[in-house]
C-alpha cells in the first residue's frame, strides 16, 4: 500500500493582465520561491511535470522553453501535459503512488495576453463540426447559461450574485487581477455581451505561473510542519458533442465526487474552476455542496483566469487555507473544455 | 529605453479526410441537405461514427433531417470574433432539427436578440459558395427562410481544409528590447551571468543553469569579431515562399567573449573552399537606416540578429584551434 502524499510547498505569481517577460521567467520565480521555502535541493526532486499550452503564446515548443524555469542541468526526469497544471498534479500523484520515488515538482503556467483566447479555444473542439464555426468557450457558456434559465435552475440574479460575491472576495486575495465591491443591482444593469451573459460573467485574460511540491510519506513531515494531504484525485470527461450533453448538469463531476467519497465528511472549503458565473450554479448542484462549504473564498477564476494554471491555483488556494488553519478538509476543482466538459476533483486534508 | 512591439500570425493549413460518416454529412451539406445517423432508436445530428453510449461502430445508416428545427438554447453574440460565421451580431444556438434527437450547435442569423427565443423554429439556409464544410449552412427564423434551388456538386467530399490562422501581439521582453536596440545601434548586446560568469547572446534574460534572473546591470557589449564554430551549406529546394536560388553557407559563430554561438549566420561573400571552422571573422553592419530588426522576437528557440548585417568577412588573423573554442552553453 502506497504511503500518503502531501503538498509541502506552493507558490503562484499574481494574476497579471500582461506580464512583460517570458513564461519561463514567471516559472523561475515561483519555483525559486518553493526552494526558498523548503529545505530541499532542487536536484533532489525525483520528478518534474508541467502543464502549459503552446497555442497561448503561439510559439511552437514553448513548453520546452519553459523547462528553463525549473532548471534542467544536470538533466532531470521530466514530463509535460498540454493541460491545466491540475492534470500535471494528477500525473505526479499517480506517479508517486508507484512507490519508487518520493517527490515531484508540479508546474502550471500560461500567458494568454498576447493571443486572442476566443479565437484559440475553438481549436479544442471537434475539427469538423465545431471548430470551423469558431464556436468559442464564451459562446458555449452563453448556451449553458440560457439552458439553466430555461430549466428553472438559475436566474440572471443568481449569476450576478456569484460575480458580486467572487469579485468582493477577490479584494482580500493579493493575487487577484480583477476585484471590487459591486452590488448585484449594479451588475444587472450592465448590457449583455453573450446574452444572457454580461461581460462581468466572464473571467479576465491573465498571465500566471504556479508551482507545487508534493512529497510522499515521512519525508513530507520532515520538510514542513503542516503537510496538506492529498486524499484523492479523480477526473472525468463528457462528450465533445454538445447535443449529447445536459448543459444544466455536470455528470462527470458527480461521478468523480462519488469515486472520491466526497460526501464522507464535512467540506470546509471548495475552490471551483468557475470561469463563467453559471458554472458555479451547475457545480454546486452537481456536487451537492451545502451551506457549510465556503465556495471560492479567493474569488476564483472570475478574479483571475490563468489558463493552464487556473485549476492548479484552485488546489493551491485550498491548500493555503488548510495550512493556515481556516479549513480542515477541502475540495479543489479544475475544468477543461467548453461548458465544464472535463472535470477534475482533488480532496485535501490537514492533520486531524 | 525604446519599446518594440511584436506581432505575428501563426498558421497551420490543415487538410483532413472526413471518414465514412462525416464525409457523407459534408457532401450532403454541399448539396443542400442535412444528414443524421441512426443510433439504436434515435437519430444523431451531426452524425457520429460511434454510438456515444457503447462505443460500437455505427452502420452508415443516414437519415435526412431538417431543414427546419427547434432552438433549444441560444446566446446573442454582440461582438463576433474573426472566426465566427458572421461578422455582424448573430446568435449561436443549439438546434434540434426535425427528425433528429440531438441538437447541433450552429449559427442563427436574426434581426436581433428580440427575434430569438428558446423553442422558436428555424430553417437551414445554404451559402452560395459551398466548400463541403459545416459552415456551408446557417439558420434563420423559419419565417425569414427563402426557397433555395441548390445544384448538387460532383463526387464525394473526400478532403476538408481548415486554415488555422492566429494573430499574436505583445512587446519585446526587456532584455530582448535592449538586444534589438543594440543591433539597430550596430552593437552586439549580451548578458553575463553573475553566477557562472558565462556570456550569452542573445540572452534569455536569465541564467538557465543557475536559475537566476539577470538584470540590465548584467548586460555586456561584445565586439563584432568572432570565430566560426560550425557551418553547413544550404542548397535551396523549391517550396512555397522560397526566395533563395543559390547555395550559401549557414554558420554558427562565437563572438569574442561569448559562451554561446550566434546561430545560422548567412555567409555569402566567403568562398566555400576557403571557409572553415576556427576561421576568424568580423561582422559588418549595414548603414543605420537599412538595419531592420522586425524578425527579432521573444522566442529564444529561434534567435536571430534580424537583418542588420551587410556581411561577415575574414579578419585575416590566424585560425583558432578547435579545442580552444568555448564550451558552448
Amino acid at each position: 500500500m502506497a504511503e500518503d502524499i502531501a503538498i509541502v510547498a506552493f507558490a503562484q505569481t499574481p494574476s497579471y493582465r500582461s506580464y512583460g517577460d517570458s513564461e519561463a521567467s514567471m516559472i523561475m520565480g515561483v519555483v525559486n520561491q518553493i526552494f526558498g521555502d523548503v529545505e530541499i535541493d532542487r536536484y533532489e526532486i525525483d520528478f518534474t511535470i508541467a502543464g502549459s499550452c503552446d497555442y497561448l503564446l503561439g510559439l511552437p515548443f514553448s513548453f520546452i522553453a519553459n523547462v528553463d524555469g525549473y532548471g534542467a542541468w544536470p538533466p532531470i526526469y521530466e514530463s509535460h501535459v498540454e493541460m491545466d497544471g491540475a492534470w500535471a498534479l494528477f500525473e505526479a500523484f499517480v506517479r508517486l503512488q508507484c512507490g519508487d520515488i518520493d517527490s515531484a515538482l508540479v508546474v502550471g503556467s500560461g500567458k494568454s495576453s498576447s493571443g486572442v483566447p476566443r479565437e484559440i479555444f475553438p481549436l479544442q473542439t471537434d475539427p469538423y463540426v465545431s471548430a470551423p464555426l469558431g464556436l468559442d468557450p464564451v459562446s458555449v457558456a452563453g448556451l449553458q447559461a440560457r439552458a439553466l434559465l430555461e430549466a428553472g435552475k438559475a436566474t440572471e440574479r443568481d449569476f450576478a450574485e456569484v460575480v458580486s460575491r467572487s469579485r468582493r472576495d477577490g479584494l482580500s486575495n493579493p493575487h487577484a487581477q480583477v476585484a471590487k465591491d459591486v452590488s448585484v443591482e449594479t451588475l444587472l444593469k450592465e448590457p449583455y455581451y453573450a446574452s444572457p451573459l454580461r461581460r462581468h460573467d466572464l473571467p479576465p485574460i491573465s498571465d500566471v505561473a504556479a508551482a507545487m511540491l508534493i512529497v510522499r510519506g515521512q519525508r513530507a513531515r520532515e520538510l514542513c510542519e503542516k503537510p496538506v494531504w492529498i486524499r484523492g484525485i479523480d477526473h472525468r470527461i463528457e462528450s465533445h458533442h454538445l447535443g449529447l450533453r445536459d448543459l444544466t448538469d455536470s455528470p462527470s463531476s458527480r461521478i468523480a465526487a462519488r469515486h472520491l467519497g466526497l460526501d464522507g465528511g464535512s467540506l470546509d472549503v471548495a475552490e471551483l474552476c468557475v470561469r463563467y458565473s453559471p458554472e458555479e450554479i451547475v457545480l454546486r448542484q452537481a456536487l451537492e455542496l451545502g451551506d457549510g462549504t465556503k465556495i471560492n473564498p479567493s474569488g476564483g477564476p472570475l478574479c483571475g483566469h490563468p489558463v493552464m494554471a487556473t485549476g492548479l491555483t484552485r488546489v493551491i488556494e485550498v491548500a493555503r487555507r488548510i495550512r493556515n488553519g481556516e479549513a480542515g478538509r477541502g475540495l479543489g476543482h479544475a475544468a477543461s473544455g467548453p461548458a465544464l466538459q472535463h472535470n477534475l476533483l482533488c480532496i485535501l486534508e490537514g492533520d486531524a | 529605453m525604446s519599446e518594440f512591439p511584436v506581432s505575428f500570425t501563426l498558421e497551420y493549413p490543415y487538410t483532413r479526410t472526413p471518414g465514412p460518416v462525416i464525409g457523407p454529412f459534408l457532401t450532403a451539406l454541399r448539396d443542400g441537405r442535412i444528414l443524421g445517423i441512426r443510433c439504436g432508436g434515435r437519430v444523431l445530428c451531426p452524425p457520429m461514427e460511434f454510438d456515444p453510449d457503447t462505443g460500437e461502430t455505427l452502420r452508415p445508416d443516414f437519415v435526412e433531417v431538417g431543414p427546419s428545427g427547434r432552438v433549444e438554447s441560444w446566446t446573442w453574440i454582440a461582438e463576433p470574433t474573426r472566426k465566427h460565421p458572421f461578422q455582424e451580431p448573430f446568435a449561436f444556438a443549439l438546434v434540434k432539427l426535425d427528425g433528429a434527437d440531438t441538437a447541433m450547435a450552429h449559427a442563427v442569423k436574426a434581426a436581433g436578440p428580440e427575434a430569438m427565443s428558446t423553442g422558436m423554429r428555424v430553417t437551414a439556409q445554404f451559402r452560395e459558395e459551398r466548400a463541403g464544410a459545416v459552415s456551408d449552412v446557417y439558420f434563420v427564423p423559419e419565417d425569414d427562410a427563402r426557397d433555395q434551388a441548390i445544384q448538387p456538386g460532383e463526387g464525394e467530399v473526400e478532403i476538408t481544409t481548415h486554415l488555422i490562422s492566429l494573430t499574436y501581439e505583445g512587446m519585446l521582453h526587456p532584455h530582448n528590447a535592449r538586444y534589438a536596440q543594440g543591433l539597430l545601434d550596430g552593437k552586439f548586446i549580451g548578458q553575463r551571468s553573475p553566477v557562472s560568469g558565462k556570456v550569452a547572446i542573445p540572452s534569455r534574460g536569465y541564467d538557465a543553469i543557475a536559475c537566476v534572473m539577470l538584470t540590465p546591470a548584467d548586460d555586456v557589449e561584445l565586439p563584432p569579431t568572432g570565430t566560426v564554430a560550425s557551418y553547413t551549406v544550404i542548397t535551396p529546394i523549391k517550396y512555397r515562399g522560397q526566395t533563395e536560388t543559390e547555395s550559401y553557407i549557414s554558420a554558427t559563430i562565437f563572438l569574442d567573449g561569448s559562451d554561446q554561438s550566434l546561430p545560422m549566420q548567412d555567409i555569402r561573400d566567403i568562398p566555400l573552399d576557403e571557409f572553415r571552422v576556427g576561421m576568424r571573422v568580423r561582422a559588418i553592419f549595414k548603414p543605420p537606416a537599412e538595419r531592420n530588426i522586425d524578425a527579432v522576437g521573444n522566442d529564444w528557440m529561434y534567435p536571430t540578429v534580424g537583418d542588420v548585417l551587410e556581411r561577415w568577412e575574414p579578419t585575416g588573423e590566424p585560425d583558432v584551434p578547435v579545442e580552444e573554442l568555448p564550451e558552448t552553453m
